[in-house]
């Protein structure tokens, strides 16, 4: 067992790698070398660190969109996922999953599904099939906001509790459904209380107190291991990236959250505060990670583009299908 | 042998394959203790339990959604949609899930899921309980079609879409439930994408599927009173269909008659005529003739519902048609 400076300062370095990984790919999106959509998750990291640090390998998870860094903190090597989001032959599906479609069954990573909150009933499968098979393995879910709006999130929250499935739904609110805020397109901008009518244990946590989310984030998975059935966790953090055409929010809200409300900045602050860091250590941490994600970098664009078979191959089981 | 009704084969299918693999499993509205809404899984709920015969609420997202997710464990699932007019509701689950976790993430997953279904009209069931709705995944790459049109088929069929390892849609003709006939004993498969010759003739090929098939036979027989020797292919399979027996008894007979319960727009039909027409054009006598459903939604009037659906007198009346043009 890990003593709590140790863990503390491990997640520290893995929410660096999370906002090093996001911006070295917000660096090639701009150059060229990253295809089709960009989102990151920059601004989010504490959830991401404090669910990974949660799940064991045999535990499932569904990350979204903007999980990239839940998808190598899962333990998939961080090069091959930095490859598939380059569409390369060495990414962790060959290039044909992309930004939004990372799985890795080795980590039980089952992968995004870009059609927002869909997966939630996949995740009631995993779950179940599990149950049924007398494993203790979890499924976690990583949604948005905007996705407590589809239908598929309440038929997956209502079922979850009906069937004691253990799933663990970690509900991120940013804020904003791309450009609507929270509040003004559902009933109430407090998602745990949607959850709270489904009958099961659900919370609200400032998702930027790395320690705080991952407290109540092992009480949660603790609580789903006891066979006690589904949990919800709504971490309330802010997403950095704005709209395609650039800031939307209020100059002050930009600024609480960027500088004062920040993740990285305030484990900083408290690390340094309780003598669990110095200055220097958490420097060389900086340096160590910044090296790792571009040597991630480097892996994807030396890579081989997909073999072109890999077009046709794999739509179904077994049999092939026709080529031009 | 032993005659059984359509119903009574699918049951006795699902029988054998959870007896033999406890990771089959079914899931739906109303298929517990009351059997489901037609009775195929009658008597399960007693023999395998509340756990593997497992009632669902009003979800048909969460029931495909769950089927999906269990399948990529491990589980075998046999999903139930009490009617086909419903995957509408789950048809995301389908088309963007179902279909495509193989592909996308390259092999790693795949999702051997049978979803069972209620199709069809003829009986007055209305613009929400008739419908034939392979039209709407026919473009969905990755997933698999089965329609059965014989007791002994849907048995077969359904054994084998269980034991397969892609996403199944399984159409059952609400028509065809109650319909008898001869079914072998114990276990056996019927092989996927693979037409049946349903009936021989040389002068005319009848592409067909599901209840149209049995209009098909009967429509054959008042022509071989007339003199005309119609061959009739039952599909068994509609995504993907085997090419090869359509083109090979439309080479033979020169004359291509495609029947669809389904809208003749961008369907089955379509899809079947293009194919006739892009490869057989050289052994074609007269061009390739479609019997459809009209481009409408289903009706509640029977005697409305009529005029829509096709008719084994508007298959016989197609084929003295393209007979007297060649």
């Amino acid at each position: 067992m890990m003593d709590r400076s140790e863990l503390y300062l491990k997640m520290y370095r893995d929410m660096l790698r999370v906002r090093k990984f996001e911006q070295a790919l917000e660096r090639e999106f701009k150059l060229g070398n990253v295809p089709g959509m960009l989102h990151t998750g920059i601004g989010q990291e504490a959830t991401m660190v404090a669910v990974a640090h949660s799940l064991r390998t045999k535990d499932g998870l569904f990350p979204d969109h903007r999980s990239h860094g839940l998808l190598f903190l899962k333990g998939t090597p961080g090069e091959r996922i930095m490859a598939e989001l380059f569409g390369k032959a060495t990414g962790v599906c060959s290039g044909k999953g992309g930004s939004l479609h990372s799985a890795d069954k080795s980590v039980n990573n089952f992968g995004d599904n870009a059609v927002e909150g869909s997966f939630m009933v996949t995740a009631l499968g995993v779950a179940l099939g599990w149950q049924m098979q007398g494993s203790d393995a979890l499924a976690a879910v990583m949604l948005g906001d905007g996705t407590a709006g589809e239908g598929a999130w309440h038929e997956s929250l209502n079922l979850a509790a009906a069937w004691k499935l253990p799933v663990l739904y970690c509900c991120v609110n940013n804020g904003y459904a791309i450009s609507t805020p929270v509040g003004k397109s559902h009933a109430t901008g407090d998602l745990y209380k949607f959850a709270a009518a489904y009958d099961m244990p659900s919370v609200q946590v400032d998702g930027n107190d790395l320690m705080a989310v991952y407290e109540v984030t092992q009480k949660a998975v603790e609580h789903i291991r006891a066979g006690k059935g589904p949990y919800f966790i709504e971490y309330i953090t802010w997403r950095w990236q704005g709209l395609f055409m650039g800031e939307f929010r209020d100059k002050e809200e930009v600024r609480y959250w960027k500088e004062v409300h920040e993740p990285i900045k305030l484990a900083d602050e408290d690390m340094l505060q309780k003598g669990i860091a110095t200055i220097e250590l958490l420097k060389q941490i900086e340096n160590e990670v910044q090296e790792e994600i571009e040597s991630w970098v480097t892996f994807a664009k030396q890579s081989p583009d997909p073999d072109p078979a890999k077009a046709t191959g794999n739509v179904y089981v077994g049999w092939e299908v026709e080529t031009r | 042998m032993s005659k059984m009704s359509m119903v009574q084969a699918l049951n006795n299918a699902l029988d054998i394959m959870m007896a033999e693999n406890e990771k089959v499993y079914c899931l739906g509205e109303d298929i517990g203790w009351m059997g489901g809404d037609f009775g195929v899984t009658r008597g399960l709920f007693d023999k395998y339990g509340p756990e593997r015969i497992r009632d669902t609420p009003l979800s048909e997202s969460a029931i495909i959604g769950a089927a999906v997710g269990s399948a990529m464990v491990g589980m075998r699932p046999v999903a139930e949609i009490m009617f086909a007019d419903f995957m509408g509701v789950c048809y995301d689950q389908l088309v963007n899930n179902a279909a495509k976790v193989h592909y996308m993430f390259d092999g790693q997953y795949k999702a051997p899921i049978v979803v069972r279904t209620a199709c069809g009209g003829g009986f007055g069931g209305g613009p929400h309980h008739s419908q034939m709705i392979e039209g709407w995944f026919m473009n969905v790459p990755g997933l698999v079609i089965v329609a059965p049109s014989t007791p002994e088929d849907a048995k077969g069929l359904l054994i084998a879409s269980i034991e397969d390892d892609n996403p199944i849609l399984f159409l059952e003709h609400k028509a065809l439930y109650s319909k008898k006939g001869e079914v072998p004993e114990g276990k056996y498969v019927t092989p996927l994408r693979k037409a049946r010759v349903a009936r021989q003739g040389s002068d005319v090929t009848i592409v067909a599927d599901s209840w149209l098939v049995h209009k098909s036979l009967a429509a054959a027989e008042v022509l071989a009173g007339e003199g005309i020797s119609t061959e009739v292919i039952d599909l068994r399979t509609l995504r993907p269909w085997d090419h090869e027996t359509v083109l090979d008894s439309v080479r033979k007979t020169g004359r291509a008659v495609v029947v669809s319960e389904s809208p003749g727009t961008g369907g089955l039909s379509a899809d079947v005529s293009a194919v006739i027409a892009e490869q057989a054009f050289g052994d074609l006598k007269v061009a390739v003739k479609r019997v459809t459903a009209l481009d409408t939604p289903i009706p509640f009037s029977v005697i409305l519902e009529k005029i829509i659906l096709p008719s084994e007198e508007d298959i016989i009346r197609a084929i003295q048609q393209i007979y007297k043009q060649s």
